[in-house]
């Protein structure tokens, strides 16, 4: 890599750093100036509805398939099931991965089997 | 005695390393794929690494060396790859109320990826407040780790592991989904809940089908907060 290259990793690295890095000094300070009120009472409303349905979001772009087939997509019907089964018997945050991933498993190998 | 003590410290640490395990389906594949065509664009094995040790954020990589191989300005190559980050602006704050006021919490936010923050923002309010940084770190480093060993994995061998096991690659990234499922399901609770998420779930599936996985994000996101205070505000009229 050429200098100016590396130059560019490197503004990109701290520029993300930052992008992570400063709203937590911010928030603490915003936190530190009304003491006394701890935990997510202190946040603004708007923040406090913001980081679910951003995990919301990131829960339907991950639901798209790598392999954009009729198989695929029933894989993922299936693995969603299974996970959510799996979820509902056992509340915990393993389990109901490894058997949503074993279910969407099993639908992608029976359809590279068949064809 | 010393060793209980130190069984009670190593604690936080093991069970932030046990919840990131189900990342490792969703990272080394995709890491993979990044060593991979990281070479192809014309970077060596340690370029990539280093790449994904500095700037561990895997949309905004891809974009960095597709677009520095296809010969893009360097000064638009780094806007882009921020763009795309800036959505990571509102992880850290939705923490905050359960971080200390440690000097060393800004810089363990190096860690703080998509799937990192959601874990975390489901975590962090479960434990006590002196499990939280050993908890944190041990879960970001687990990731990190992966990350950028798929990346090693993927820059020195990921066209033979892609071609022995195509099935692995493809099944594997399904991790990602459930623990998303997992960490959301318990939030389904009220109608106003209920039709923030589903909103934000059905635009972010609408425009990653359509091709627009980094926009939709933010853009769902947004709907979803909108959709919350839409019905949140009817209730209220309602009421």
């Amino acid at each position: 890599m050429t200098t100016e290259l590396w130059g560019a990793v490197a503004v990109a690295a701290v520029g993300t750093l930052l992008l992570r890095l400063l709203p937590l000094v911010w928030m603490q300070r915003h936190l530190g100036r009304k003491d006394g009120q701890g935990g997510s009472a202190s946040m603004p409303g708007w923040l406090g509805v913001l980081g679910p349905v951003m995990i919301a979001a990131m829960l339907g772009v991950s639901l798209v398939p790598p392999a954009n087939t009729l198989n695929a997509w029933l894989a993922t019907v299936v693995g969603v099931g299974a996970t959510l089964f799996v979820w509902r018997r056992t509340r915990s945050l393993g389990w109901p991965v490894v058997w949503g991933v074993a279910a969407f498993g099993v639908v992608r190998l029976l359809s590279f089997v068949v064809t | 005695m010393k060793d209980q003590v130190t069984v009670i410290r190593g604690r936080p640490w093991l069970r932030g390393v046990r919840d990131a395990v189900p990342l490792l389906g969703g990272y080394i594949p995709v890491a993979v794929s990044f060593g991979l065509i990281a070479n192809q664009a014309g970077f060596s094995s340690w370029e990539a690494i280093i790449i994904s040790l500095v700037i561990y954020a895997g949309a905004s990589q891809f974009l960095f060396v597709g677009m520095v191989a296809s010969g893009a300005p360097l000064w638009l190559v780094v806007v882009m790859t921020l763009l795309i980050n800036a959505r990571h602006l509102v992880y850290a704050p939705n923490l905050a109320p359960w971080l200390s006021g440690s000097r060393w919490w800004p810089w363990l936010m190096h860690g703080l990826t998509d799937q990192i923050f959601a874990l975390a923002h489901t975590r962090l309010p479960e434990l006590s407040p002196s499990e939280r940084m050993g908890w944190f770190t041990g879960a970001m480093l687990m990731a990190w780790f992966s990350w950028v060993g798929g990346t090693a994995l993927g820059a020195t061998a990921g066209q033979e592991l892609t071609g022995r096991w195509p099935l692995l690659n493809d099944v594997m990234p399904f991790a990602l989904p459930a623990l998303f499922l997992v960490l959301l399901a318990p939030r389904f609770t009220s109608w106003l809940w209920t039709a923030a998420l589903g909103c934000s779930i059905s635009v972010a599936l609408v425009f990653a089908i359509n091709g627009l996985p980094n926009v939709a994000i933010p853009v769902a996101a947004l709907i979803g907060a909108m959709a919350f205070f839409l019905v949140q505000s009817n209730t209220r009229a309602e009421v």
